[in-house]
């Protein structure tokens, strides 16, 4: 086989698929050979355009010859080659259709890795499709009941949120990490997820939700009986008091250094706005019912 | 050349003419397979060293002499060790030189069951009357190491004798509660600055190894997490791995099938046979042709 021309080699493939007067049937597993050769070829040769075009067909080809399997490792290897040539909406679009045919196959792990793969390389550039692809990982691992392996998936989505500085979304991605924790029984993750939900909420000047927080948080057992329900409680009681000192003594300690890195330097910078102002709120709200007059 | 080079000489030329050292020889010969008396002598040094007291062995008539000299070696060289206790200032080195003596008394008390079986043992050299005394001895020792003095019993002893052979102990004296009487005397304030300055630093101490274990406890739970999530992944290679195993197993059954059956002895012969054939007809023609 003329090994040295990938060029010729696509040229020949293709020949062998257009159908024409003379060819009736395109020959796809020639071609598909023929196609993958020439991709080889061309990614020895550091030609990513002609690599990636190859690798297409390539998985085309495979399409045709009805190998999910197959199709979707060559889509995956062109994503890359996309990812390389920063040609971004290419590479999403790869990556979602490798994953659909990883499904075909009846596997959704690789499914998901695939969507993972993407979301990270489309972090920087595309960071809205990226929140897609994670979330969409996540919904195929826990239909499969794989749950356990979402928590990377999970936490590398909230720091995309935290970067976009979207809080709240931040948040509700921690608690679902939270619920699937519990699914696993993973209480170890669970409640740090949980604490990471509430320093976010704090780091977003939310003291009213981060409480709520808090509150739903204290009816899970697990939770209650860890050691970070206990700095919670130490933060938010620092906060209500607005005492500065304190805030920054529990960011520093050892509970909070166990969390992902990105929520520590959230935490780090606590407390963010007035503090006192919260002080005061609560202050004011608490003296009021206490009327001796209102005899109700 | 330097002061350890000079130990180091010391210490190898003491050994290699050990067999000249009096002492040492008369230690190791003196009881030779007797191994009671040799424990019984050891017990006697320990309560020597806690007591300070000057000692006479009652028995084994060889090593009498001996024995005496080494006791007296032992009594003017070892460490008054009671007697510094009682007469100890500083309370805390002595509470610690009483515990040191119980200590002492605690491992004695274990040893006389080992004396005792010891002691009804037959050893050669030795009459029915020596044996009967070595029991006697054996009962008398445990008698011996609770009177040693440690700072509970001597207390107590003293306390009990007779209330007024102590005329410092005094109860609820009347017109001496004047200001001086509660007043901290010098001792008494640094005792408790001390106290005060080594509990912040056990406090520290503390501190510190609480954090160590966080970090342990964090990393524990994580690697726990891990290997569960590893758990179902491993099944699932542990089917694969069978399936193909099985797999393999068949195809190489099919495999030595197959080419026993080619490479049967019967086609071979039948090769052979057609290839004579085929040459029997080509000199058949061979020599038709010539």
């Amino acid at each position: 086989m003329a090994a040295s021309d990938p060029n010729k080699l696509i040229s020949k493939a293709d020949k062998l698929t257009r159908l024409s007067l003379t060819r009736w049937n395109a020959d796809w597993k020639s071609a598909t050979v023929l196609y993958e050769q020439a991709a080889n070829g061309f990614r020895v040769a550091r030609d990513y355009v002609n690599a990636k075009i190859a690798y297409e067909k390539a998985s085309k080809g495979q399409e045709m010859l009805a190998s999910p399997w197959d199709a979707a490792k060559h889509l995956e290897s062109a994503a890359a080659l996309a990812k390389d040539l920063s040609n971004w909406q290419e590479v999403g679009d790869f990556y979602r259709r490798a994953s659909e045919l990883y499904m075909e196959c009846g596997r959704p792990q690789p499914a998901s890795d695939a969507l993972a793969k993407g979301a990270r390389a489309l972090e920087d550039s595309m960071s809205e499709e990226a929140i897609q692809l994670y979330t969409d990982a996540c919904t195929i691992l826990e239909d499969d009941g794989r749950e356990q392996m979402a928590f990377d998936l999970y936490r590398a989505a909230t720091n995309v949120y935290i970067k976009l500085e979207k809080y709240t979304d931040a948040a509700s991605f921690m608690l679902r990490l939270g619920l699937a924790a519990d699914k696993c029984n993973a209480s170890n993750s669970q409640c740090k997820a949980y604490l990471s939900a509430i320093i976010i909420y704090l780091y977003a000047h939310d003291f009213k939700q981060a409480q709520q927080c808090y509150n739903d948080c204290y009816q899970i057992d697990a939770f209650v009986r860890s050691d970070q329900n206990r700095c919670a409680s130490k933060l938010l009681a620092a906060y209500s008091d607005g005492d500065v000192e304190e805030i920054k003594r529990i960011a520093q300690s050892s509970t909070i250094s166990n969390l992902d890195h990105v929520i520590i330097r959230l935490a780090r910078k606590l407390p963010t706005g007035d503090v006192s102002a919260l002080k005061s709120d609560n202050a004011e709200d608490e003296e009021q019912p206490l009327d001796e007059d209102d005899l109700t | 050349m330097s002061v350890v080079d000079i130990l180091f000489r010391v210490d190898t030329i003491c050994h290699k003419y050990e067999k000249y050292d009096i002492d040492k020889q008369r230690e190791l010969n003196a009881y030779g397979d007797d191994i009671f008396a040799r424990l019984y002598a050891a017990v006697e040094n320990a309560i020597q060293t806690a007591l300070n007291v000057p000692f006479f062995p009652l028995f084994s008539s060889v090593s009498v002499a001996f024995l005496l000299l080494l006791l007296h070696i032992h009594v003017f060289i070892s460490m008054q060790k009671s007697e510094a206790a009682l007469t100890e200032n500083n309370r805390a080195a002595g509470a610690a030189l009483n515990a040191e003596v119980r200590r002492t008394k605690g491992r004695l008390m274990d040893e006389i069951p080992k004396l005792r079986k010891l002691a009804n043992k037959k050893v050669k050299g030795l009459t029915k009357e020596d044996i009967a005394v070595r029991q006697d001895l054996v009962l008398a020792l445990p008698e011996r190491i609770e009177a040693i003095p440690d700072g509970i019993t001597g207390i107590q002893t003293a306390g009990w004798s007779s209330n007024s052979s102590q005329p410092q102990i005094k109860f609820d004296s009347e017109g001496q509660l004047d200001s001086d009487y509660f007043q901290q005397s010098e001792e008494s304030s640094q005792f408790r600055q001390e106290y005060e300055m080594r509990r912040m630093k056990q406090d520290e101490g503390l501190d510190i190894i609480s954090e160590g274990l966080d970090t342990l406890k964090n990393l524990a739970s994580d690697m726990n997490e891990e290997l569960d999530r590893q758990v179902p992944l491993m099944d699932e290679i542990d089917a694969k791995v069978d399936r193909a195993a099985a797999d393999v197993r068949n195809t190489n059954v099919r495999l030595k099938k197959t080419l026993t059956e080619i490479r049967s002895s019967r086609n071979f012969c039948i090769d052979i046979i057609l290839l004579c054939v085929l040459l029997g007809i080509v000199m058949y023609l061979y020599n038709a042709l010539k």
